[in-house]
């Protein structure tokens, strides 16, 4: 059968080349024109892109405005986005860390896939699963049948991952983000639901998780995202880990909880982190 | 008429040298009058789009690595006098951020037109592998690029995307701290996603996109798969055994 399929497939590129051959148009001016007129298309579209994004920039298209008579960056998005952002600072996140959009759907993987039990299924295995099994589909599909009406399998298979994809993007695109300023209102609120607020130190570990970016992963007393998936720390203090595992743990997460993908916050120093550490120990969930 | 013939002939001369040494003339000859099937339509033209977008980015790349300086203390400033000061600097820039958006777009229009038309199938194998991994060198471009203007946004879904490669089992760590040129990301991993994202990536791609172009070139373009007139037809069937409906 398989010798049958070889032979048959065989015959029919020879068929292919003849037919190509007596039916076919050279490349040369007729796809030419066609590609040509495509890739100007391209290159227009980008052009296009690079100047919406500099012309509906704020600021005399600057990105840079005055508040109150200070050079500032803020609110200065367009339509396609900020041109510069505020330079890197180890020290603080107050925003949600993001890819570019078109990774938006393996950031999306995260969430589906919880921290920590499955989430390397989400961070590597999806993935990799996904890429192998693309190289693989030559393989898999061995027919000479092209049409996709009678490739019901190849086509259902295709649409349900576009729409994955493409929903995956939306949702990653649209999840939501908490401002720090937002955040650090709710701390007095904390304090008292959780039952620390005669802990001064506590309270002050609270007012930097809520402003040094920790809730753009993680959820605390229903405020914050869950983008990536990360842990609730509500009741995170009923397990009793301790200020010392807190503090190594906030230095390097990797080192001390194999495998997470939590970014290294030993730039706070040992002062905010041990602030941060009294804060998680003292969440020991709502009374 | 052979006198006009003979005025022009040293003209030919240096062609006539370059085709007896590197056969190139008649290469390009037989790459321009190959002929293709007949009803190839508009959405075979996604793969020079894509390549165009790849082109676009490399030129755009070069100029900007002309003024950008890959260390933790100049990379943002030096992008900052690209945009602001430079004759058309907003532009170059402008593009190659945006161009890797709808770069990225077409391979996955293309990739999606190449399954659609079922042209991954026998002899085209090789052609579609190779397509699948410059797809994923096309997405690593994209996340070593996305660090370099060294910003907020760049800074920490870099340090993210480093940590969720570490969480791969046996060589994560390792890919973590090659990437990252250390424990921490630090001012050397920098200049490595930089040498990464404009040595490595880029010289990977051209090579495989020039494999790719040889072997589409070697194999054919498919004819769409339900026309009535496709070369080599395009289902199951015997070939040629309705070669009288096709005149």
């Amino acid at each position: 059968m398989a010798e049958d399929r070889r032979v048959f497939r065989e015959r029919q590129f020879k068929q292919y080349k003849s037919d190509v051959k007596k039916r076919g148009k050279p490349f040369y001016p007729y796809v030419m024109l066609h590609d040509s007129i495509m890739s100007l298309m391209v290159v227009g579209v980008i052009v296009a892109l690079a100047t919406i994004w500099k012309w509906t920039t704020p600021g005399d298209h600057t990105g840079i405005v005055m508040h109150d008579g200070v050079a500032s960056t803020e609110g200065t998005s367009g339509w396609l986005g900020k041109l510069n952002d505020d330079p890197a600072d180890p020290g603080t996140i107050s925003f949600t860390p993001r890819p570019d959009w078109y990774f938006y759907f393996l950031f999306y993987l995260l969430r589906i896939f919880k921290w920590p039990e499955s989430v390397i299924l989400g961070t590597i295995g999806i993935p990799t699963i996904c890429v192998l099994l693309l190289i693989a589909i030559p393989f898999l599909d061995t027919r000479a049948e092209r049409r996709p009406l009678h490739r019901p399998v190849a086509m259902v298979t295709g649409v349900l991952v576009i729409f994955s994809m493409g929903m995956m993007t939306y949702r990653g695109a649209t999840a939501k983000e908490s401002l720090g300023s937002e955040l650090l209102g709710k701390v007095p609120v904390w304090a008292q639901k959780e039952g620390f607020a005669t802990n001064p130190k506590a309270v002050a570990g609270a007012k930097l998780f809520a402003v040094a970016g920790c809730m753009n992963c993680h959820v605390y007393l229903g405020s914050g995202a869950s983008n990536l998936g990360a842990p609730e720390l509500t009741t995170e203090g009923a397990q009793h880990r301790g200020i010392l595992f807190q503090v190594e743990h906030l230095k390097c997460p990797s080192c001390v909880t194999k495998g997470s993908p939590m970014p290294a916050f030993a730039s706070q120093g040992q002062a905010n982190l041990t602030l941060l550490a009294e804060f998680l120990e003292a969440s020991q969930g709502p009374k | 008429m052979s006198n006009q013939r003979s005025k022009y002939e040293h003209l030919m001369y240096p062609v006539d040298w370059l085709e007896e040494r590197s056969g190139l003339v008649g290469g390009i000859k037989y790459f321009l009058f190959r002929k293709v099937p007949g009803d190839v339509n508009w959405f075979q033209t996604l793969g020079a789009a894509t390549l165009t977008a790849f082109l676009v980015q490399a030129t755009t790349g070069v100029m900007l690595a002309m003024y950008y300086k890959p260390d933790a203390k100049s990379a943002y400033p030096s992008i900052e006098h690209i945009t602001n000061d430079l004759f058309a600097g907003w532009l170059v820039r402008g593009m190659h951020r945006w161009g890797a958006s709808v770069f990225i777009i077409l391979m996955f229009m293309h990739m999606g037109r190449v399954f659609l038309f079922g042209a991954y199938k026998y002899p085209r194998e090789l052609t579609w592998i190779v397509g699948v991994i410059l797809v994923a060198l096309g997405l690593a471009e994209g996340f070593t690029g996305y660090l370099l203007p060294w910003d907020q946004t760049a800074y920490w879904a870099t340090t993210v995307g480093i940590n969720i490669n570490g969480t791969a089992p046996f060589l994560g760590p390792f890919i973590a701290q090659f990437l990252q040129g250390g424990e921490f990301i630090n001012a050397d991993t920098l200049s490595r996603f930089y040498a990464i994202h404009m040595l490595l990536l880029p010289a990977m791609i051209a090579g495989l996109i020039g494999l790719h172009l040889y072997l589409v070139i070697r194999l054919g373009v498919t004819s769409p798969p339900w026309s009535k007139e496709a070369a080599g037809g395009s289902n199951d069937s015997e070939p040629g055994a309705d070669e009288e409906t096709h005149g």
